[in-house]
């Protein structure tokens, strides 16, 4: 119960600052207020730009490792009860993975240019 | 306490939205990302028969969707970006290079 | 309460995932998935399943999505918003789903709950949700754990090559 009236306390803190806000603030819109703010330089071109391919490369090794980070935190809490049956799992599961990593590597997947 | 069945319920509607997606959206990654609500919704319910029967074999299985899921959706985009490569289009219904 | 807390995360769920399949930009479709997560995350916790929700907001939140979005980018299909959204064939999807969740909804009856497994509450609670499961995961399910590795390492293999082949 305290949690939800914290939330509830929290929430309309932050929601009752914004409306405030709105309601008694000036406003005079003109084309300069109203650009998106790029350090002070004008904006040129779209905002949705074509990324490069290598940044999907990049995530993907990401999330495939994420997982297998994922996989370790169970792992590191209940090793000292299994012992070594644990740890050569673990080291197969790694090798595999590991096998995966150099391929990418030998396909220059982490070159930038 | 909240009963089962309303997890299974909510699990079978959001099964049924991402279904709904991936048989009626045009573009390939929107259907992917329907075939993780799909995925979603599996999980839920399985969490859930996992909690009220007192088991973790459920949440394993979900451990192992999440896992499967990643690999799906590494795959999956790279078939799209492939795909976007040889026919510039992300849209189902113009790929027709296999039709008889 | 609880009940409370389930109606607010199962009914922003729910409307989540129909924003998802409904939104004409991609982008929007992915934010939206993103907010659908951490609810499910939310109800994971609701169930006592709290490494399983940390999972779900680090892999699919953290990682799956950023994969969506950096794709999208990628290919940049800004004419999207103007065309058609759905497939001409869409009323024979409309009711497929809705007869796959009328026979589920109809099979939902027949689940039985009177079969207890050894992981009461009060067990998963003495040993840590993250213990348990972990002792679970690393005896009885062994060789489905090595064989994730090695759907994982399919996925590294298949996504370079595919990903990669107009660089070579």
């Amino acid at each position: 119960m305290p949690v939800v009236l914290f939330l509830l306390i929290a929430a309309a803190f932050g929601l009752g600052a914004l409306m405030m806000g709105g309601l008694f603030r000036l406003r005079r819109p003109y084309p300069e207020k109203l650009m998106p703010y790029e350090s002070g330089i004008d904006p040129v071109g779209e905002p949705r730009q074509r990324f490069s391919v290598r940044f999907y490369v990049i995530a993907m090794l990401f999330v495939v490792f994420d997982v297998e980070a994922v996989f370790m935190y169970p792992w590191a809490v209940v090793f000292d009860r299994i012992g070594l049956y644990a740890f050569v799992e673990m080291l197969i599961f790694i090798f595999v993975l590991l096998v995966g990593y150099l391929y990418a590597w030998k396909k220059e997947a982490f070159r930038w240019e | 306490m909240v009963p089962l069945h309303w997890y299974l319920w909510l699990g079978s509607v959001v099964f049924a939205i991402g279904m709904f997606g991936f048989l009626t959206k045009r573009n390939v990654i929107i259907m992917l990302l329907s075939i993780e609500l799909m995925l979603n919704g599996v999980n839920i319910s399985l969490v859930a028969l996992s909690h009220y029967m007192q088991d973790l074999r459920g949440q394993i299985l979900v451990f192992f969707i999440i896992v499967v899921a990643a690999a799906e959706a590494a795959i999956g985009l790279a078939i799209v970006i492939a795909l976007f490569r040889n026919k510039a289009t992300a849209h189902v219904d113009e790929i027709t290079g296999m039709k008889g | 309460m609880v009940e409370l807390f389930f109606g607010y995360l199962a009914g922003a769920v729910v409307v989540l995932s129909l924003l998802v399949v409904f939104s004409r930009n991609a982008v929007h479709s992915v934010l939206w998935m993103l907010l659908m997560f951490l609810h499910m995350a939310g109800l994971y916790l609701l169930l006592n399943a709290e490494f399983l929700a940390a999972t779900q907001v680090i892999v699919y939140a953290g990682a799956i999505l950023v994969l969506f979005l950096f794709v999208i980018m990628l290919l940049n299909i800004t004419e999207e918003m103007r065309l058609e959204q759905f497939t001409v064939g869409w009323p024979m999807g409309v009711s497929v789903s809705l007869g796959v969740l009328i026979a589920m909804l109809a099979a939902l009856s027949g689940f039985r709950t009177d079969l207890k497994g050894p992981w009461s509450i009060e067990a998963v609670e003495r040993t840590t949700h993250t213990k348990a499961l972990g002792k679970v995961l690393y005896t009885e399910y062994m060789l489905p754990f090595e064989i994730a590795s090695l759907v994982l390492l399919v996925a590294i293999v298949g996504a370079v090559y595919l990903a990669k082949k107009r660089l070579r």
